[in-house]
């Protein structure tokens, strides 16, 4: 005697929902259980990726794109970067969209009265752009500038507030570099100056940059200190390296030691540390996805031996134990996923309003949303099997004596 | 009252075949035996009255033949189908369509209407739809006497409704045998006089009664008593 499926699914959805509905607190108390657990999975991702974001927003603030060359002055051959080899690769390295050779000097700067060690750099018109430099005050040099040898200077901040304060420095200022008297032309920052933590940079502290072919001319300086190379894209950035690599190879003696870097092994190490740690945290809020799978394991054993009688009564009218069985899943299986609904709105909701109340862009991963609530209606029928098997397998006689 | 219905056909037929049946219940790990190697034929279309004392087992013996009890020992045939030894979830769809039971203590479900009651083996059968499985039992209940009640909980019932309820309840599905507990155990006697009437009158169409009493007048309407003792069968015409 096979029975016609028909209509069974939304049968037992009817009498599962009823079931809910006949203890609608205690319903409500699991679904919360469920809820916190998979919206604090969804909110930890969230998290996650916004630390993740800043910390890439951080290494990329000091140039995006960026490549660059210098010798390290050890080795058994210590050599450095020449003025010829910079010319060969502005001809020859593909993918470059500017190229910043800097040279580096030091000299001294009085402020009140005491000399401090001033760091000089002599840098193209491209330098800024390449290496995300701000501008606080005034301007850049221009290409003009550059080709002209003009005496001009910009203050890093640091050395513009030591020298000037807070405001702008005087419209007639001036700076003693190498003997001359240099203009005060602007002052600049760097976009990211916490960047300097990622990687020493040459832009902080007390200094000055000057144009280069000033800087050439009243310095007497051999080699370029370092040469920044701006790629055109992230994809172009392994060609750069290796064609910089390969011009430093074949014009320089072996085992000299040179390094051509770029910001892709910190971003790596970067995003890998975030995503460890986001891992980390995902685990710490699955445990309380699992805590409101527990719950609603320990709400079914109650309902189902509550319900004893109730059992009893529909396989003595005829339900199948596969009817029986069937209903309490969909018990718990509404519990978790209403509970797993709550959770995503909560979970995606909260980051999103807050970062709209604080105008910050904050990432909600629609994977994890999907992933959390498919876990957590996972984690509901999981732990509502072992309650729904133990209905289906009642002893009809025993359970209509049940009171 | 009852209308003639062509589900019932009078040449159903429903035999009843048991061989040596005992069924012991254990309690605390002692053994109490109810049933002790009880025979009992049931031919179809009888009426049966199962009369004995309190304890005798009557209640046991018609478990056994709902198929609600499967722990037992012994033979049962039912229809010509061996159906002792079977696993019981085999049996739902036979104990669902085939057999009506009025339990002695009603087993109404307290959080549903009696409509919602009388509906629920006809849900159960999936057969048909949920409209027809309300309207079949409507009409059952208004067959009762409880046409002006059909959303009350059993609760806000009477004793007497309560059990009315209960049979329409078994009649849901037409069962070609109905086992009844003691169903005019809480009615007045006028009550269960019409209460016999109606299995009479289900009788008269070809169905099938198996009922238990502790009222020699309502065996009567019997067309043969059944005397439970020892844990066996005795019969003893009417
Ligand atoms: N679930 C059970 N566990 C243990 N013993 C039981 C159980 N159900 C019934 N018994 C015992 O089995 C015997 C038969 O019980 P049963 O309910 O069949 O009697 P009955 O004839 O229906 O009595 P009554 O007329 O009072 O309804 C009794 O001695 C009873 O104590
Ligand atoms: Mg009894």
């Amino acid at each position: 005697m096979a029975r016609p499926t028909t209509g069974a699914l939304s049968l037992l959805f009817r009498f599962a929902l009823e079931g809910l509905a006949g203890q609608r607190g205690r319903s409500l108390l699991t679904m919360l259980g469920m809820a916190i657990g998979t919206a604090s999975v969804v909110a930890v991702v969230s998290i996650g990726l916004l630390g993740r974001a800043y910390v890439v927003g951080l290494i990329e603030g000091v140039g995006a794109n960026l490549v660059f060359a210098y010798g390290t002055g050890d080795g058994i051959n210590p050599e450095e970067v020449s003025f010829e080899d910079v010319e060969i690769m502005r001809a020859r390295v593909p993918g470059v969209v500017e190229i910043a050779p800097v040279l580096s000097g030091s000299d001294a700067v009085s402020i009140d009265g005491e000399p401090e060690a001033l760091s000089v750099l002599g840098v193209t018109p491209s330098y800024p752009r390449v290496r995300n430099l701000v501008l606080v005050h005034g301007r850049f040099f221009s290409d003009r500038e550059e080709s002209a040898s003009e005496k001009v200077c910009l203050l890093s901040r640091e050395l513009s507030e030591r020298l000037y304060g807070r405001r702008a420095p005087p419209s007639d200022a001036s700076l003693r570099i190498f003997g001359v008297r240099f203009q005060v032309i602007g002052v600049f920052r760097e976009a990211v100056e916490s960047a300097a933590a990622v990687q020493k940079s040459e832009a902080a502290g007390l200094t000055a940059i000057v144009p280069f072919s000033a800087f050439r001319n009243l310095y007497p300086v051999r080699f370029v200190d370092v040469v920044y190379f701006q790629a055109d894209s992230q994809e172009a950035v392994p060609g750069v390296v290796e064609s910089v690599e390969e011009i430093l190879r074949t014009r320089h003696r072996a085992l000299s030691s040179f390094k051509v870097e770029s910001l892709e092994s910190y971003l790596v190490l970067a995003q890998r540390i975030s995503d460890a740690v986001t891992l980390g945290l995902i685990a710490i809020a699955a445990v309380s996805l699992l805590v409101g799978g527990i719950g609603i394991m320990n709400i079914m054993l109650v309902t189902v031996t509550e319900r004893t009688r109730d059992i009893g009564i529909r396989l003595a009218l005829g339900a199948g134990r596969s009817d029986i069985l069937l209903q309490f899943l969909l018990e718990a299986g509404m519990l978790s996923l209403a509970g797993g609904v709550i959770g995503v709105v909560i979970g995606a909701g909260l980051p999103w309003y807050l970062g709209v109340l604080y105008g910050v862009e904050v990432p909600v991963s629609a994977v994890s949303a999907a992933v959390a609530f498919s876990v957590s209606v996972a984690v509901g029928l999981f732990f509502g099997l072992y309650p729904a098997r133990k209905a289906a397998a009642m002893n009809i006689v025993d359970a209509l004596g049940y009171e | 009252m009852l209308a003639p219905r062509s589900e019932v056909a009078p040449s159903a037929a429903t035999t009843i075949r048991l061989e040596g049946v005992q069924k012991t219940y254990r309690r605390n790990g002692v053994p109490v035996a109810a049933l002790r190697g009880l025979d009992l034929e049931v031919g179809s279309g009888e009426f049966v009255a199962i009369m004995g004392r309190s304890g005798s087992g009557k209640s046991t013996l018609l478990h056994i033949l709902g198929l609600i009890d499967a722990e037992y020992e012994g033979r049962y045939e039912l229809d010509g189908q061996l159906v002792s030894g079977q696993v019981a979830d085999a049996l739902a769809p036979l104990r669902n369509r085939m057999i009506g039971f009025v339990f002695q203590t009603f087993h109404l479900l307290p959080q549903l209407s009696i409509l919602d009651n009388a509906a629920l083996p006809a849900l159960y059968a999936r057969d048909r739809d949920a409209l027809r499985c309300r309207a079949d039992a409507r009409r059952r209940l208004e067959e009762m006497g409880l046409g002006d009640r059909l959303e009350h909980r059993p609760n806000q019932l009477s004793i007497g409704q309560r059990q009315r309820a209960a049979i329409a309840r078994a009649l849901v599905n037409d069962p070609r045998l109905l086992l009844a507990d003691e169903p005019t155990g809480a009615l007045d006697s006028r009550t269960a006089q019409e209460i016999l009437g109606l299995l009479a009158e289900l009788h008269a169409r070809g169905a099938t009664i198996v009922m238990v009493t502790h009222d020699p007048e309502v065996a009567a309407a019997a067309g043969r008593v059944v005397l439970i003792r020892d844990g066996q069968a005795h019969d003893r015409r009417a």
